[in-house]
């Protein structure tokens, strides 16, 4: 399975990003092969309108099975994440990416 | 440090009057951030000293070099927004009419027309009548609020109270429920939704409650103006309680919002005026409810 991480570096100790849409960074976990990978989404983090919209379409070419962030995309970026049936977890806004992790194994995140 | 955010749907039921009230009360503790960019005025109560300036620049707009233009006429032919104008057969673009599509570039032969990056306005660091920060943004004639704009805003104001281990980050927020204010939700703590009984109050007020709803963000909610119809104050508050929105404070009518307005203060700088200790009791009941977040 592919996690991806709403983030603010590129690490797992890096801080998670509370933002969807406008995050700067979208990190891969592969649970399988046990690697992590980074996207930089700082190019449509600077769109003016429909950043949301975007980085759901990222995650999808990303081939991201579940996505741990803040507070969750907003109206349209949802519509695209629910079509593209990625998981959403939040509540993981104040963590580091390791800690977000964590919050996700132990069932500690709300599912959306 | 916990992020609240000020939003209300519809415009006129004395969010600003309120959120700057907030403002002063929390004073050194606070760092403010107006994301309500299209028509910011935090700036009049709070006489901001525009410290630091930097422009900002969002979206596109075309860009004709005559010298390689040969008048072809194939982008007027395309332009949905009537931005190129011709005049004595020579082919402009039109800044105001230009939504930077990009679509005149695409079709041009001689590659004579570029997309260039648009200046909207500025982003300011101000100190502020309380001694500490606000974030603020002035945008330039025709130009829009965005959602890239807000979190610009935000993120400004956000590094500062990190870095200065201030309490909390109070956000004027975006009207209305598009890109602007999902991009001022973004990452808040705290929601404080402020309304008024009008018919108007209670759609805007469910209306943008959907969007907050859906970021999972604990609520609360003023009823300004609460005596102008009970009848609706009744259904605004039903609708609080179904969805454990905590009800902060309903305030009654009064012209003191106007008074402070036309003196360019808050109301919590007025002398004893009841409503005064109003904003007050709610200050104090929102800084209680984050505590147990």
């Amino acid at each position: 399975m592919n996690l991806a991480f709403t983030a603010k570096g590129t690490t797992w100790d890096s801080n998670m990003d509370t933002r969807f849409g406008r995050t700067e960074y979208l990190l891969i976990y592969n649970d399988i092969s046990k690697e992590l990978s980074s996207y930089d989404n700082r190019e449509s983090a600077n769109y003016a309108h429909g950043a949301g919209p975007k980085t759901a379409q990222n995650l999808f070419e990303l081939k991201a099975d579940a996505l741990i962030t803040g507070n969750g995309p907003g109206g349209n970026a949802a519509a695209v994440m629910e079509k593209t049936g990625i998981d959403i977890y939040i509540g993981a806004g104040a963590k580091t990416v390791k800690e977000a992790y964590e919050a996700f194994q132990k069932g500690e995140l709300i599912k959306v | 440090m916990k992020e609240i955010v000020v939003v209300s749907g519809k415009g006129g039921t004395g969010k600003t009057s309120i959120t700057a009230s907030f403002a002063v009360l929390g004073g050194k503790d606070i760092i403010v951030a107006d994301c309500d960019v299209d028509a910011a005025d935090m700036h009049l109560l709070l006489e901001p000293n525009y410290e630091i300036s930097e422009e900002f620049h969002s979206g596109e707009l075309a860009y004709i070099n005559q010298n390689n233009c040969i008048q072809c006429g194939k982008c007027y032919d395309v332009c949905r927004f009537t931005a190129i104008e011709v005049t004595n057969g020579r082919h402009t673009v039109n800044a105001l009419n230009c939504e930077g599509c990009g679509y005149c570039a695409r079709v041009c032969p001689s590659d004579a027309i570029i997309n260039k990056p648009q200046k909207v306005g500025q982003c300011f660091t101000s100190i502020i009548k309380t001694g500490s920060i606000m974030v603020h943004a002035k945008l330039g004639i025709g130009a829009d609020n965005s959602g890239k704009l807000v979190a610009k805003v935000k993120n400004e104001a956000k590094e500062i109270a990190n870095d200065e281990l201030k309490e909390y980050i109070l956000v004027d927020g975006s009207p209305g429920v598009g890109c602007p204010v999902v991009s001022s939700l973004s990452g808040a703590d705290f929601v404080v939704l402020v309304t008024e009984p009008s018919v108007s109050g209670i759609h805007d007020l469910m209306r943008v409650y959907e969007l907050v709803e859906r970021f999972n963000i604990k609520t609360g909610c003023i009823i300004n103006k609460f005596d102008i119809n009970q009848g609706i104050t009744n259904e605004i508050m039903d609708f609080l309680e179904s969805k454990n929105i905590v009800h902060l404070k309903s305030i009654p009518y009064n012209e003191v919002f106007t008074e402070a307005m036309l003196l360019g203060k808050t109301i919590v700088e007025l002398d004893n005026d009841p409503v005064k200790f109003q904003i007050m009791e709610t200050w104090i009941k929102i800084k209680k409810t984050l505590k147990y977040l």
